[in-house]
């Protein structure tokens, strides 16, 4: 009896773990112009933050890119993202994702 | 000598730089840089105007101090509203036949609102360049018959003008992450109020900043510092009195101000002391000393 409760117990753990580790998310990665000082940019930095589904957002002004993590599951669509972008007073240049 | 001649330009003036820009800019007018769609900031200045230099025999001191508190709303994209509020403690000291005398008035000045338009933006990697036209209206909402033991305060010396009185102007901003410009035109037409008129006011503004340091987290937006120039050109016409122009009133003068600002991502500290380098005023005007500003910028 105590080794199935164990077993059972040491599965749950794998379960647990590898649904967390396996959880994938999305990045996006946007060029931005514009962004040209770290309260404006800020800005942007709000927008994104504040759209269901967002877990992160970094902006790199060295490197105009702003990169946005979303949850599993989660799709931003580019016409979504180039409206947010455009809401914060920059201008889109480009776009790319890749699962996490 | 009535304080009426000159004091309402400078209180105008003095609250000029409080007004409008926000986001990492000139101190002393206003910016063409961007607040996001649904996005608000905030902020608050502590001002010091000083002025001693009287020509005339009553060794008149003005001393004026101010706390403008400027909210900000972006509407769109482009258009932007903002609300300034401003907090005033006014003394002026002179010699009168009963003595040394000082007349004090404090409270909430004239509010104004302002809306402002980005009608033209090209941005680059990196760098930014803005044209936005703005009006503005400062609305009556300061008392305008404040008395003291003399009698009722000069129009200029009260805490509200009484009247309505409209702005319009335009704004270019050219920033990139290591420097910024910005030159900045505008007109006020002041409007009579309980038969006082102050001359109408015309402004070229010019600022220049420099990056001069960088640092703050490494995972983040950076910290900035910039140490900047930035020169305000004023002039305003003879203020009426019962409809007749006053020939101690109005005139030209010229500011030139150093200025520091520490920039974070939700917030800017920053001074500025802007010295009159040419004052060229009416008649037998008190002239100015300095002004000094201590602001806070606050991204919410």
């Amino acid at each position: 009896m105590n080794n199935m409760k164990k077993s059972i117990f040491l599965a749950a753990i794998i379960l647990f773990c590898s649904t967390t580790l396996f959880a994938a998310g999305t990045q996006y990665s946007l060029r931005v112009d514009g962004l040209s000082c770290p309260f404006c940019a800020y800005g942007i930095e709000k927008k994104l933050i504040h759209t269901e589904g967002v877990e992160s957002v970094t902006v790199d002004l060295e490197k105009d890119l702003v990169i946005v993590n979303v949850q599993e599951g989660v799709v931003l669509t580019e016409a979504q993202l180039k409206q947010l972008v455009e809401d914060a007073g920059f201008t889109p240049r480009s776009m790319s994702e890749q699962l996490l | 000598m009535r304080p009426s001649h000159w004091l309402g330009w400078w209180c105008s003036l003095f609250l000029f730089g409080a007004t409008f820009q926000l986001s990492a800019a000139p101190i002393t007018f206003n910016s063409a840089l961007p607040v996001s769609k649904g996005e608000g900031e905030v902020r608050v200045q502590a001002k010091y105007l000083r002025a001693t230099d009287d020509p005339g025999p009553m060794s008149r001191e003005l001393t004026v101090k101010a706390l403008p508190i400027v909210g900000v709303w972006g509407v769109t994209s482009r258009w932007t509203i903002f609300g300034i509020v401003p907090l005033l403690d006014k003394t002026m000291e002179l010699d009168m036949p009963s003595g040394r005398s000082k007349r004090s008035v404090n409270g909430l000045g004239d509010v104004t609102t302002m809306v402002r338009y980005t009608a033209y933006s090209k941005d680059q990697p990196g760098r930014t360049v803005r044209i936005a036209p703005f009006a503005s209206i400062e609305m009556p909402t300061g008392k305008d018959d404040e008395q003291d033991r003399f009698g009722r305060l000069p129009a200029s010396l009260q805490l509200g003008s009484g009247a309505w009185n409209p702005l319009i102007g335009v704004v270019a901003t050219a920033q990139s992450l290591e420097k910024e410009w910005a030159v900045s035109a505008s007109y006020k037409f002041n409007n009579e109020a309980n038969n006082f008129e102050r001359g109408d006011e015309a402004r070229l503004d010019l600022s220049y900043h420099r990056r001069v340091w960088i640092g703050g987290p490494t995972d983040g937006l950076p910290h900035f510092f910039y140490a900047g120039v930035e020169s305000n050109g004023v002039w305003q016409g003879k203020n009426r009195n019962n409809g007749q122009k006053n020939p101690n009133s109005g005139g030209t003068t010229l500011y030139l101000a150093p200025t520091l600002q520490y920039v974070t991502q939700r917030a800017i500290t920053e001074v500025a002391l802007q010295l009159p380098v040419m004052q060229n005023l009416n008649g037998s005007a008190l002239k100015q000393d300095f002004i000094f500003t201590l602001s806070l910028r606050l991204n919410y």
